[in-house]
């Protein structure tokens, strides 16, 4: 085979005019079978650091040195090539020496050689472009990423505590299983804080959503309303089972929610001493006399009631107050 | 704008429309006895407070007589269906002023005809 390689040697020398040092890599490496000579070319020509095409390129790789059948060789070649190209248009030409370099590869190959020398140029093409856009500083530099990150070691130790703190049988005074305590998630091991470091340029700020301005809406139509209630009223199923007929008890008040809440539908924001300290509702009253007395007593019943609200107790006193000014000429001929 | 209020809407209705399984309608009190009752009911708990707090002031050993005196008048010209005494648990399917068991507020007629039938939870007939 290597009379036959020189041979193809002595064509290609004599077809090019100008022998760049691409071109006779190229040359050089036809000395190699076509499937490592192409993976020479793509592994010197390739610029990009990305790291979606770095493992594609592993992967194939790795399934070209087990593959020992020479024919499958070229063929995932021509495949990866598929995978790699991309179809879109470049502006920028390229050097005549690449897409020179680039046809001598596909005349080598088995395959559709104007394909394969199509998918190559594009590749190239892709190639320029990263080249530009890392000039630029645009693409993403894979190395800031990983900079900041860590390797996380689990040891077996640590690891059976884990396993063991989902599996937790332990039941609290309710019943209620304990939760194994939620690490908050600033306390980590490697002790790093979330706004240290550089920025990534990974997302992109979502745009604020324009807030739909508060339109006047005018009460709904009777005919919105029955509209509405023809539509409830029709996909509105019955239940299937016993749990949706619950459901839909709980949803119309019939049903309580369990587990019951003794304080539901009471909201009483009030804290202690304003239900027990009611001394100072008094102020507007005399401080002598059988009326102070009387409120005094009146005020400590509404201390010990725990069925009133705060509000409701002022009305109370202040329902008093209303009608003690409105018997106050009675009480002075007293 | 149009949908949100028609959203809005909808989902009023929907808590509002019950399952179509179909229960008693009930549009009509039993009978007059029963409308009173409950005109007798709405007024007592209208006027719970008032008559509590001028009670307050009648069973009162401190305050001078003439105001307990006044407010026995005042208590006097309250409307007589607003005192709780006037209630009558009646039975609420029958209207029967008597023989009505508290618990189910209904008389014992109708509640041995629903218990016959395993309408009441948790009833059964006794045997020991």
């Amino acid at each position: 085979t290597s009379s036959v390689l020189s041979t193809k040697k002595d064509e290609s020398t004599a077809s090019k005019d100008s022998t760049t040092e691409v071109a006779s890599k190229s040359q050089e490496s036809t000395a190699e079978t076509p499937k490592q000579k192409l993976l020479d070319i793509i592994g010197n020509m390739k610029v990009e650091v990305s790291y979606r095409k770095k493992l594609q390129q592993l992967k194939t790789r790795e399934i070209k040195k087990q593959a020992t059948n020479k024919l499958e060789g070229p063929d995932s070649k021509g495949s990866m090539l598929q995978k790699t190209t991309e179809d879109t248009q470049r502006g920028k030409p390229l050097s005549p020496e690449l897409v020179e370099a680039a046809s001598a590869v596909a005349s080598f190959l088995p395959l559709n050689k104007k394909q394969t020398e199509s998918e190559l140029i594009a590749q190239l093409r892709r190639h320029e472009e990263t080249t530009d856009k890392q000039k630029k500083g645009g693409t993403i530099n894979i190395r800031n990423v990983i900079s900041e990150m860590a390797v996380k070691r689990q040891s077996p130790a640590q690891r059976g505590v884990r396993i063991s703190n989902r599996i937790s049988l332990e039941l609290d005074e309710d019943g209620q299983r304990i939760k194994p305590e939620r690490l908050s998630p600033q306390s980590f091991d490697s002790k790093r804080s979330l706004k240290v470091g550089r920025r990534l340029n990974i997302f992109t700020k979502a745009s604020t959503g324009t807030e739909n301005a508060l339109k006047t809406v005018s009460s709904p139509t009777i005919w919105d309303l029955e509209f509405a209630k023809e539509i409830a009223a029709i996909t509105a199923q019955p239940p299937r089972n016993g749990f949706e007929e619950m459901i839909q008890w709980t949803k119309e008040g019939i049903l309580w929610e369990f587990p019951i809440d003794n304080e539901a539908g009471m909201e009483d924001d009030a804290e202690f001493h304003e239900h027990i300290f009611l001394e100072k509702h008094l102020e507007d009253f005399p401080k002598q006399g059988p009326i102070r007395h009387f409120m005094e007593l009146v005020i400590c019943g509404l201390s010990k009631n725990p069925y009133l609200s705060v509000k409701q107790k002022i009305e109370h006193i202040e329902w008093f107050q209303k009608y003690f000014e409105e018997k106050k000429e009675l009480l002075q001929e007293i | 704008m149009a949908a949100s209020v028609l959203g809005w809407a909808l989902r009023a209705a929907r808590q509002v429309v019950s399952s179509p399984c179909t229960r008693q309608a009930r549009s009509y009190y039993v009978d007059w006895r029963m409308l009173r009752d409950v005109k007798r009911r709405k007024l007592a708990y209208e006027y719970a407070d008032e008559r509590l707090r001028i009670n307050a002031i009648r069973k009162n050993t401190i305050l001078p007589k003439e105001l307990q005196e006044v407010a026995d008048k005042e208590i006097a010209d309250l409307p007589r269906d607003s005192c709780p005494v006037r209630i009558r648990n009646r039975c609420v399917l029958t209207s029967r002023p008597r023989g009505v068991k508290r618990r189910w507020r209904l008389s014992r007629i109708v509640f041995r005809h629903f218990a016959d039938h395993a309408q009441m939870s948790g009833i059964q007939r006794a045997m020991w």
